[in-house]
C-alpha cells in the first residue's frame, strides 16, 4: 500500500510541472535552477526504485510469512548470512558512489568563477525587505543605480552575480524558478550566480526564518530583453541613449 | 534497609524475598512516587509525562495546521504562529521523543540485562525530576514570558533551532528566548545524568554470562544513544551559555555589528543537532529489532551487523552536521565533503533495514499491533531515509532546504520513524508493566488511523515544498498552487489526532479490563518475559545465568529428534528456578529518597534568578546545596 502511495506520489512529482505556480521548482527558467532540478531527478529515480524494491520485499515478507494459526511450527532459527551482508553493504555503496561523483561535479560547476561580462548586483536583506544595487551601473557622479525595494530587474540570458549581505538577522535569497537558496548572514558576504533564460516576472521569498514578517518578505525578479534593460538603465541614471555604462 | 541484613545468618532465597517484600509493602500513595528510586516507576513517570507533553505539542501542531489550511489564514497572528512552531518542535524533540526513549531505557534496561535496578537509582530519579521541572518551566513561558494581561503570549518564537542573531535581545525582546535557552540547559543536565547512568548500568550490571554480544539489540542501541547524549549535550550547553551571555550580560559571541559571528551558532547547534537526530531514532531502532524477532519467532537476522551498523551510525553522525548548512555559503569544498559523508551514512542505515526484512523473511509472523507499528516504522523510515539521500545531494538541496519538503522528510523520520517505533514498544511492553494487554481491536484501529493520517499529512508536503512553499511562514497567498496540498495536510493532521484519542481510550479500557496478560504473552525472547507481569520490585528473585543470545527463548524451546523446535514441557524452567541451594541470598534494594527532587527543584530558581531578580539565585543555590548534602550523607542502609 505504501509502495502504491509512493508510486502515485512519484507520478505526481513528474506531473507537478503541470500544476503551474509562480514558485514551482519543476518549471525552471534559468540554467542554475535547471541544473538543480536535473540533480534532483538523479536522486529521485534511484530512490523510487529502491523504495519499490524494499517496500515490496517488506510487504511480501509480512503477507507471505504471516502466522496462520497458533499451531504453526516454529520457523527455522536462521541467525544470518555472511554473503547477503556483504552484498547489501556493497550494493548501496556502489549506488551512493554513483550519485556522489556527479553531485560533486555539479557543486563545483555551480560554484565556478562568473563570466567576464556578468552583471553584478549587491543585495541587502533586512527585516523584512530586499534592497538591490548595481555597483557597475553608475551615473555621472559615480552613484550606483538602485532598483526599487523588493524588485530586481535583470537582462535575460546574461549571468548575474549576486553579492548578498544582511544588516540584521539571517535571511535567505530564493527565487525557485531561477535558483536555489543562498543565506544572507550578518557580517559576511555570500556570492551566487544565476541567469534567466526567458523574459518574465519571477517571484521569490525569504527562505530563512527571520521573525514576525518572514512570511511577507517577498520580492520579484523581472527579466527584460537586453535592449529593454539598457533603456531602463539609461532612464534611471538619466544618461544619453547608448551610454557605455549600460551596455553589455 | 535492604533484605537479609549482612552479618546475620545466611538467608535463604525465601527469607530474602520475604524481607524485601516487607520492606516495600508500605510503598504506596503519592509520596512513594515522589521518593521512588525504582527504575520501573521512574520509567512509567517518564512515559506518562512525555505523553502529556505529546498532547501539548500535538495541539500546537493542530493550530498550526488550522492556520495553514487555507491561504491568508486568520486563526493566529504571526507572533503566535512563531511561538507555536517553536514550541511544537522543541516540545516534540526534547519533551516527547527523548523522554519517551528514556522511559523505555528505564523500564527495560535492568530487566533485559538481568539486574535489580540501574547503577545509580537516585541519580535516575534526579534525571526525571530535572526533566519535569524543565518541561514545565519552558511551557510556563506562554503565560509569563510576555504580558499575558494584554493577551500577549510569551513563549519563545525563534524556532527550535534558535538561529543567532534572531535570538539576541534586539530582535527577540521579552523573556521567551531566555525560557527556551534555560529550559534546554536544564534538560541537558537530565539527559547527561541519565546518559552516564545507563552507560554505567549496561557496562557493569549485566547478569553473569551476558557478554556484550549476548545483549538484546535494544540494549546496544541504548548504549550507543547514551554515548551520543553525553558527547552531544555539552556542545549545545556551550552554545546556550554563549547566547545567554549575549542576552543577559551583553557579551558578543553572535552580534556581527560588534564583530561577533552569527554562523558560529549554526556550527555549534548542528554539531549537537545531527547526533541528536540519531539520539531520537536509535532507541526506536532498538525497539523494532526486538519486536521483529519476537513476532516472527526468529532471532534477529545478522545480529552483529545490526549492532555494528548502529555503532557506525553513532560515529558517522558526528561528521555530517554541515549538511544543515549547505546554503550558508561554506563553499564548494565543504559542501562536497559533507554531501559525501551524508550519502555514506545511508550505508549502515540500509544494512539495518535489510536485516530487519530478513528477520521477517521465513518467519511465522504474528500480525498484532506491536508488529504493525514496527512495520509502519520500517516503511515510513525507508521513505525518510530516501528523502534524506535526496537532500544530501547539495545542488538539489539548494532548492529544498527550508521548504515543506524538509518538513515532510523530518516527520517521516521522527513521526513515521521514531514515534511509530515507540508506539510499537508501548503495545509490546504494556502487558509487562501493567499486567494487561492493550486491546487488540482498538490497537489495530489506532495503527491504521495513524498510518493513513500520517501519509495524508506529510507526503503532500513533499509536493508543497517542491512547489516553492518555505517552512515557518505564518500565512501564504492564493495562486501559488499550495492550497490543495495544505488542506490535505490539515485533514491528515486531524486524522492523527483522532488516532491518538483512540489510543487513550484503549489505554483506559485495557487498564480496567479484568483479563490478565500473563508473564509472557508474546512468546518473548529476552529476559524481561521470564519474570511476572508486572515485575516485582526486585525484578528477578534470583539473578539469571545467561548462556546465549535470546537466553529466555532457549529455556522454552529445544530441538527434538527431527531437528524441529518444540516447547519444553511447561514448568520445567520454573522448577529449575525453584530449586533451593545453600548459597547465601541477599536482595539489596535501594531505599526511597526525596533528595533527588530537592536538588532538581533548585534549577528553575536559578534560571528565574538570572531572568528576573538575582535575589532568587541564592535561593536556588541553597536548595540545591541542601539537597546535595542530604543526598551525599544519606545512609546507604537504614
Amino acid at each position: 500500500m505504501a509502495a502504491l502511495l509512493l508510486l502515485a506520489l512519484a507520478v505526481l512529482f513528474v506531473g507537478c510541472s503541470a500544476f503551474g505556480g509562480d514558485q514551482n521548482t519543476f518549471a525552471p527558467e534559468g540554467d542554475v535552477a535547471k541544473k538543480q532540478l536535473e540533480v534532483f531527478y538523479w536522486a529521485l529515480w534511484p530512490a523510487v526504485v529502491v523504495l519499490i524494491l524494499v517496500t515490496g520485499a517488506l510487504l511480501y515478507a509480512v503477507i507471505r510469512f504471516r502466522r496462520r494459526s497458533d499451531d504453526d511450527p516454529i520457523p527455522k532459527q536462521v541467525h544470518g548470512n555472511f554473503r547477503l551482508e556483504i552484498a547489501w553493504t556493497i550494493a548501496p555503496t556502489i549506488v551512493l558512489l554513483a550519485l556522489a561523483v556527479p553531485m560533486i561535479a555539479a557543486i563545483i560547476d555551480l560554484g565556478g568563477d562568473p563570466d567576464a561580462d556578468a552583471l553584478h548586483v549587491n543585495v541587502t536583506a533586512q527585516q523584512f525587505s530586499w534592497l538591490f544595487e548595481y555597483p557597475s551601473l553608475t551615473d555621472a557622479e559615480g552613484t550606483p543605480l538602485r532598483a526599487k525595494v523588493d524588485e530586481l530587474l535583470i537582462p535575460v540570458d546574461r549571468e548575474i552575480v549576486v553579492h548578498l549581505e544582511s544588516v540584521d538577522v539571517n535571511h535567505s535569497f530564493w527565487v525557485p524558478k531561477l535558483f536555489g537558496k543562498l543565506d544572507a548572514i550578518p557580517g559576511r558576504t555570500n556570492d551566487l550566480k544565476f541567469n534567466a533564460t526567458s523574459p518574465g516576472t519571477f517571484s521569490g521569498q525569504c527562505a530563512e526564518f527571520c521573525g514576525i514578517g518572514h512570511a511577507n518578505m517577498k520580492f520579484t525578479i523581472i527579466a527584460l530583453e537586453e535592449p529593454e534593460f539598457q533603456v531602463w538603465c539609461e532612464e534611471q541614471l538619466a544618461l544619453e541613449p547608448g551610454a557605455p555604462v549600460c551596455q553589455r | 534497609m535492604a533484605g537479609a541484613t549482612i552479618g546475620e545468618r545466611p538467608g535463604t532465597l525465601r527469607d530474602a524475598l520475604r524481607d524485601v517484600r516487607d520492606q516495600t509493602a508500605g510503598y504506596s500513595g503519592i509520596w512513594s512516587w515522589i521518593t521512588t528510586v525504582d527504575h520501573k516507576r521512574i520509567g512509567i513517570m517518564y512515559g506518562v509525562t512525555a505523553f502529556v507533553f505529546f498532547l501539548a505539542g500535538g495541539i500546537e501542531a493542530l493550530v498550526i495546521r488550522l492556520q495553514l489550511a487555507t491561504p491568508n489564514g486568520g486563526v493566529v497572528n504571526a507572533d503566535q504562529f512563531n511561538q507555536l512552531f517553536t514550541m511544537h518542535g522543541t516540545t516534540m524533540i526534547f519533551l516527547v521523543v527523548m523522554p519517551l526513549s528514556a522511559a523505555f531505557f528505564n523500564l527495560l534496561v535492568p530487566l533485559m540485562i538481568g539486574a535489580r535496578d540501574v547503577a545509580f537509582p537516585r541519580l535516575n530519579a534526579f534525571s526525571y525530576w530535572v526533566f519535569l521541572g524543565a518541561g514545565i518551566f519552558m511551557n510556563v513561558s506562554f503565560f509569563t514570558g510576555g504580558n499575558i494581561f494584554q493577551g500577549e503570549l510569551g513563549a519563545p518564537g525563534a524556532g527550535w533551532f534558535g538561529y543567532a542573531p534572531l535570538t539576541l535581545n534586539q530582535f527577540s525582546p521579552g523573556h521567551g528566548i531566555d525560557y527556551w535557552a534555560f529550559g534546554l540547559l536544564i534538560l541537558g543536565i537530565a539527559s547527561m545524568a541519565s546518559g552516564f547512568n545507563f552507560i554505567v548500568t549496561i557496562i557493569n550490571m549485566r547478569a553473569p554470562g551476558m557478554t556484550f554480544f549476548r545483549m538484546p539489540l535494544f540494549i546496544w542501541m541504548t548504549l550507543v544513544t547514551s554515548f551520543l547524549i553525553i558527547f552531544a549535550m555539552p556542545i549545545i550547553t556551550v552554545a546556550l551559555f554563549q547566547v545567554l551571555a549575549d542576552r543577559l550580560f551583553g557579551a558578543n559571541f553572535f552580534n556581527a555589528e560588534l564583530g561577533g559571528t552569527p554562523l558560529l551558532w549554526q556550527h555549534m547547534f548542528w554539531l549537537f543537532g545531527h547526533p541528536e537526530v540519531y539520539i531520537l531514532i536509535l532507541p526506536a531502532m532498538g525497539i523494532v529489532s526486538e519486536v521483529f524477532a519476537t513476532f516472527a519467532r526468529k532471532p534477529l537476522f545478522g545480529y552483529p551487523f545490526v549492532v555494528f551498523s548502529g555503532v557506525a551510525i553513532g560515529l558517522m553522525s558526528w561528521g555530517v552536521w554541515a549538511h544543515h548548512m549547505y546554503t550558508t555559503g561554506l563553499g564548494s569544498v565543504a559542501n562536497s565533503a559533507f554531501g559525501f559523508t551524508t550519502l555514506l551514512i545511508a550505508i549502515p542505515t540500509g544494512i539495518k533495514i535489510f536485516n530487519w526484512i530478513a528477520t521477517l523473511w521465513g518467519g511465522s509472523i504474528s500480525l498484532k499491533t506491536p508488529l504493525l507499528f514496527a512495520v509502519g516504522f520500517l516503511a515510513m523510515f525507508v521513505i525518510g531515509g530516501l528523502t534524506g539521500v535526496m537532500h544530501s545531494m547539495v545542488p538539489s538541496d539548494y532548492q529544498q532546504q527550508d521548504t515543506y519538503f524538509v518538513v515532510a522528510h523530518l516527520h517521516q523520520v521522527l513521526l513515521g520513524g521514531a514515534l511509530f517505533g515507540l508506539f510499537s514498544g508501548v503495545y509490546y511492553w504494556f502487558p509487562k508493566f501493567t499486567g494487561r494487554l492493550l486491546n487488540e481491536k482498538w490497537g489495530q484501529l489506532h495503527f491504521w488511523l495513524m498510518f493513513i493520517g500520517f501519509n495524508v499529512t506529510f507526503q503532500p508536503m513533499m509536493i508543497s515544498g517542491m512547489l516553492g512553499m518555505p517552512r515557518r511562514i505564518s500565512t501564504y497567498s492564493e495562486g501559488l498552487g499550495w492550497e490543495f496540498w495544505n488542506m490535505l495536510s490539515t485533514v491528515g493532521a486531524f486524522l492523527i489526532a483522532v488516532s491518538v484519542l483512540v489510543f487513550m481510550y484503549n489505554v483506559v479500557i485495557s487498564l480496567r479490563s479484568k483479563e490478565r496478560a500473563g508473564d509472557d504473552p508474546w512468546d518473548g525472547r529476552t529476559l524481561e518475559w521470564a519474570i511476572p507481569s508486572p515485575p516485582p520490585v526486585y525484578n528477578f528473585a534470583e539473578i539469571p545465568q545467561v548462556k546465549e543470545l535470546d537466553d529466555f527463548w532457549h529455556t522454552k524451546y529445544v530441538e527434538n529428534e527431527q531437528g524441529q523446535l518444540v516447547r519444553v514441557v511447561a514448568g520445567a524452567a520454573e522448577q529449575a528456578e525453584e530449586a533451593e541451594d545453600d548459597a547465601h541470598h541477599d536482595i539489596h534494594m535501594p531505599s526511597p529518597s526525596y533528595f533527588p527532587i530537592i536538588v532538581a527543584s533548585g534549577f528553575p530558581f536559578i534560571a528565574f534568578g538570572f531572568m528576573y531578580d538575582f535575589a532568587l539565585l541564592p535561593v536556588g543555590a541553597v536548595v540545591m546545596l541542601v539537597g546535595l548534602y542530604g543526598w551525599a550523607l544519606e545512609p546507604a542502609t537504614e
